[in-house]
């Protein structure tokens, strides 16, 4: 029996060869398009490969009418058809960095490239290049999903099932290790090793959710279903993340006394999740949820400090949000699989935001990538016989692109793959081609060497070394009908590589320098720059609205400051792995984490502060308030100016006696309140604002204790990188 | 006395004497770059990466001149 590697390889085989076949026995011109085509198209499922193919497709068709219309209005103007054509490479660059399509910009962007480049002086050559690429796209496309469909093929229907079992799986035993967190029983070590395999399983169903919605029926039919399954499994995670972020300020407090069904509570929403995972095995549901209230002891609550007040809010809210999320939760999979629906409150889904937020990383890909097409465009115009020639500008713009979208990826890891494949393939041009007479060799040649590829580089973190040995297979080899043999071509290549490299290590530092520790403080700079705006905004006069900018600079800020954890944890690994840099990586992902927290902290007292608050407190407790935000402000400001000189001992010292202060000043005014004055609604929200900004302060806190252990000026030293 | 330039010949193929220099200089400039992190000298350097250009420009020249004759 076949292993699925082999499968693969060998689908993947058959279809170079028919389409080299096809491409040949048609006469078209450059049938290495159609293996371009079938090399990156074929993935391990039919679904996804459908997705590629057509995202693949649809690219070539766009930058095929952009090319048109470039060489129409720019023929004789070269630097206005380039400063054009950098445009177009910048929106394809910029767009490629989000989250849906980003295959479709990317073959936007090359394959403009490449018309422009091979059109050459003569633009009626345009018109050729753009239909024969369009055709032998096409038929690489075609080839390949027939040979999927029809060899062996793997439909990601399973495997997408597999995956919402494990995501619903491990966020049910999450819930289950959070539980034990709170109760002081459970090993918080585990629940972040359960916390890690909840967002990889994530990952793993997001990814597989597009591919099994085009290769499986019953997917497709319910595919807004299972979005909205998608989007309640995000927010669930969130709000498990935001309730252990409290745990620290409650454990301390007798809960089971406070609230009086906590146990009970949790217990049902383990056990909502626990049908979850029985629907989605594809059994009945044992019990439907019990609609229960979170109560709480008020005798017990009104003898609690009103900071212990707040936080204890904050983690009731927690929990009613996590109530209704698994309430969603269940009725979403009961409806996918055919369970009948209960009628439970339908969750009001917080609207998408579609308002246009520039995200600096993205620009800063695409400056990189503009600098290295002008530089190899000027190589091509002054240095007389460069290698490559206009291939070298074609070969740019694919390489640029991802290393421009992909920092961490360095230059010299490509130097390897490349010079390993181009032997490989320069030896076969030179020593088999030339001994081969007809097309049985020829495809025979073809089959051996991509089957050994794909099956040599299957696994996905070898990607780039397959990625390459099919290209350079595919253009060395530069097979035809009219087939010569010329060293040239493989010196040309084997010398364009490096020049190729060296451009690329040279635009890696434009404009920024590529060194993972200098990226980390610039975008710890930022986060806290960010932090401290959005602080600055909080103050409170109701009556005057924001402006138009200052919406929209809001709206930057908070964007920052939500992305950008995710964004220092991709570089935490090349930190920790760095010995010179003396810092292990556990230290830089408790960094880190605390910076999401801190996020997380963040968020939720902008949301409080959306909340009305009773005016008599407002009056009474605005200076104080004031202070505090100021003094939190401040403490952001510093950080933003240098996010290293994190004071732990006087962070702690400053909040503890602001937190005094505050403490016995809402004692005051809440004595002196009448009786009535204050609401149950009033007083929550109070509390939840008190608790919000308390957990700004001791997320900055817990920052810097965290940021102390690491050796900051080592991290300053000017090195190579 | 410096050595006369004269290509370098593998296997039929000809290859120019600055691309050998190029190609020692870009490797001695390397391990120079790597041996001066290694012992924390880099950091008295302003701008490494202009410097690492300078390095494979200078060992170039000087292999190329005192060594294979470019």
């Amino acid at each position: 029996m076949l292993s699925r590697k082999t499968k693969e390889a060998l689908k993947t085989a058959l279809a170079m060869t028919i389409a080299y076949g096809i491409a040949l026995s048609m006469d078209w011109d450059k049938p290495y398009w159609a293996g371009f085509a079938v090399a990156f198209v074929s993935l391990s499922t039919i679904g996804q490969s459908m997705n590629k193919a057509t995202l693949r497709m649809v690219g070539t068709l766009v930058a095929i009418v952009v090319a048109f219309t470039l060489i129409a209005l720019f023929a004789q103007e070269r630097w206005l058809f380039m400063l054009f054509l950098m445009l177009w490479l910048g929106i394809c660059t910029y767009m490629m960095g989000g989250a849906q399509h980003q295959y479709f910009w990317n073959v936007g962007a090359f394959v403009c490239v490449i018309i422009c480049m091979d059109a050459g002086p003569n633009s009626a050559n345009a018109f050729e290049i753009a239909t024969l690429r369009a055709q032998e796209t096409g038929l690489g496309i075609l080839v390949y999903s027939l040979v999927a469909i029809f060899l062996w093929p793997s439909s990601g229907g399973a495997d997408f099932n597999a995956a919402a079992v494990k995501l619903a799986a491990t966020q049910h035993q999450l819930l289950g290790a959070y539980r034990g967190l709170l109760s002081n029983k459970g090993d918080s070590a585990q629940a972040q090793e359960l916390g890690s395999s909840a967002a990889q399983a994530k990952a793993l169903f997001d990814q597989l959710l597009a591919a099994a919605s085009t290769d499986d029926y019953e997917v497709w039919e319910l595919r807004r279903q299972w979005r909205h399954y998608q989007h309640l499994a995000a927010n669930l995670a969130e709000t498990l993340e935001r309730w252990r972020e409290g745990f620290a300020e409650v454990q301390s407090l007798d809960l089971p006394h406070l609230l009086s069904n906590q146990e009970n509570y949790t217990a049902e929403l383990d056990a909502r999740l626990e049908q979850v995972d029985r629907m989605l095995a594809n059994q009945a549901p044992a019990r439907q949820p019990a609609i229960i209230e979170l109560a709480f002891d008020r005798a017990a609550v009104a003898s609690l400090s009103h900071f212990n007040k707040a936080a204890l809010a904050v983690s009731r809210d927690r929990l009613q949000q996590l109530e209704v999320l698994t309430g969603a939760l269940f009725d979403c999979v009961s409806d996918i699989k055919g369970f009948g629906r209960e009628t439970t409150p339908v969750v009001k889904l917080s609207p998408a935001v579609n308002r246009f937020v520039p995200d600096p990383e993205r620009i800063t890909s695409v400056v990189r990538l503009t600098a290295t097409m002008w530089l190899a465009w000027l190589a091509l115009i002054y240095i007389d016989a460069l290698p490559g020639g206009a291939g070298f500008v074609s070969m740019a713009c694919p390489l640029g692109m991802a290393l421009a979208t992909t920092p961490q990826l360095s230059v010299s890891r490509l130097f390897v793959p490349a010079t390993f494949s181009v032997l490989v393939a320069g030896l076969a041009y030179i020593f088999v081609m030339p001994e081969l007479s007809s097309f049985w060799g020829l495809g025979f040649l073809i089959f051996t060497l991509t089957f050994a590829i794909c099956y040599l580089f299957a696994a996905p973190q070898q990607g780039l070394g397959r990625a390459f040995g099919l290209a350079m297979f595919v253009s060395i080899a530069s097979i035809s009908n009219e087939q010569s043999y010329n060293f040239l071509t493989v010196a040309n290549t084997a010398l364009m590589l490096p020049l190729m490299f060296l451009l690329l290590a040279i635009t890696a530092h434009i404009p920024f320098s590529p060194r993972p520790e200098s990226t980390f403080l610039r975008l710890l700079g930022r986060f806290f720059k960010s932090s401290e705006y959005l602080v600055s905004t909080m103050r409170w006069d109701p009556s005057s609205k924001p402006s138009r900018l200052e919406r929209w600079r809001n709206l930057f800020h908070s964007h920052e400051v939500s992305t950008l954890p995710r964004k220092l944890q991709a570089w935490a690994p090349l930190i920790g792995n760095s010995a010179p840099l003396g810092t292990s990586l556990q230290q830089v992902q408790v960094v880190v984490s605390s910076l999401q927290t801190l996020t997380y902290r963040m968020q939720a007292l902008v949301e409080s502060r959306n909340n009305p608050q009773a005016g008599f407190l407002v009056q009474q407790l605005l200076e104080d308030i004031r202070a505090w935000r100021l003094g939190v402000e401040a403490s952001f400001q510093k950080l933003s100016a240098d996010p290293t000189t994190a004071e732990h001992e006087v962070f702690r010292t400053r909040l503890d006696e602001i937190t005094r202060h505050l403490e016995a000043r809402t004692q005051e005014v809440l004595d002196k309140a009448a009786d009535g004055q204050l609401s149950d609604q009033d007083a929550e929200n109070f509390y939840c604002l008190l608790g919000a900004y308390r957990g700004v302060s001791d997320a900055l806190v817990d920052y810097a204790g965290n940021a102390d252990v690491i050796d900051w000026p080592r991290w300053r030293e000017e090195r190579f990188a | 006395m410096t050595p006369i330039p004269h290509e370098f010949a593998i296997g039929g193929v000809y290859m120019p004497p600055l691309l050998i220099a190029g190609l020692f200089g870009v490797i001695a400039a390397v391990v120079t770059a790597r041996l001066l992190d290694r012992y924390r000298l880099s950091k008295y350097l302003f701008y490494p990466p202009l410097v690492s250009l300078a390095m494979m420009i200078i060992y170039t020249v000087l292999i190329g001149t005192f060594i294979i004759g470019a």
